[in-house]
């Protein structure tokens, strides 16, 4: 992970944000953009069980193992890669 | 017969009907949209219905069991999670201890928008067509 500086990030790279808990924030470090599925999820559960995400707070039990990885590439109107973790929304089978 | 969805705000009535592409008789898929609209509502949201095949006494899915847990966990509170089936109704809530430990009880009491969730899924009612 490489930390973020004067909010440029690089074009292999991408922030990521979470929602967890009725709060939402953004990991203190970015991502490779390509990073695997499972990576995010893990960076992200260890940051949330440890409290390190600023608007999130810390909770010992977070498991993000039905949480979905959606990747957005930069445009415009935001110049950097983004991933946002959000839980699944499937029915049924 | 077609699954569909509703999300219900505090107040009973319907504010979203979510009727995605890909829906069939058993499943609808997994869509960020239900999610931004279930954010957007967080504050006066009480809880989503969606519809399964058939009569009798319907049932939850794993499926439907670990969406319901990973939506809560994501919105920092609990829902109410009704399914309609061309019969009965449930409304399921968490009971714990386990995160997709449910509880559900029946409703003699249904809401106007079920018969139109009953619509939207194409179900056949007890009387063997669908209400108008």
């Amino acid at each position: 992970m490489e930390e973020i500086t004067n909010n440029l990030i690089p074009n292999t790279e991408a922030r990521v944000n979470v929602t967890y808990s009725g709060q939402n924030g953004d990991l203190s470090d970015t991502v490779f953009f390509e990073s695997t599925d499972g990576d995010v999820r893990s960076w992200v559960t260890e940051a949330v069980q440890n409290g390190s995400i600023p608007g999130i707070n810390a909770a010992a039990d977070a498991d993000f193992g039905d949480f979905v990885v959606d990747r957005f590439a930069a445009t415009e109107d935001r110049p950097y890669n983004l991933i946002q973790l959000r839980p699944k929304t499937p029915f049924g089978k | 017969m077609i699954e569909a969805g509703v999300l219900i705000d505090k107040n009973g009535c319907p504010i979203h009907w979510h009727l995605p592409e890909g829906r069939t008789g058993g499943s609808i898929p997994d869509t960020r949209t239900l999610w931004d609209v279930i954010w957007e509502a967080r504050d006066h949201v009480l809880g989503f219905a969606h519809s399964h095949p058939g009569g009798g006494i319907p049932a939850p899915s794993w499926t439907d069991l670990t969406t319901f847990a990973a939506i809560e966990a994501a919105l920092g509170r609990r829902l109410y999670w009704w399914i309609t089936s061309s019969e009965h109704f449930i409304r399921l809530e968490w009971c714990g201890p386990e995160k997709t430990d449910y509880s559900f009880r029946t409703s003699a009491y249904t809401p106007d928008w079920v018969d139109e969730l009953r619509r939207a899924s194409d179900l056949e009612t007890v009387d063997g067509r669908n209400r108008q």
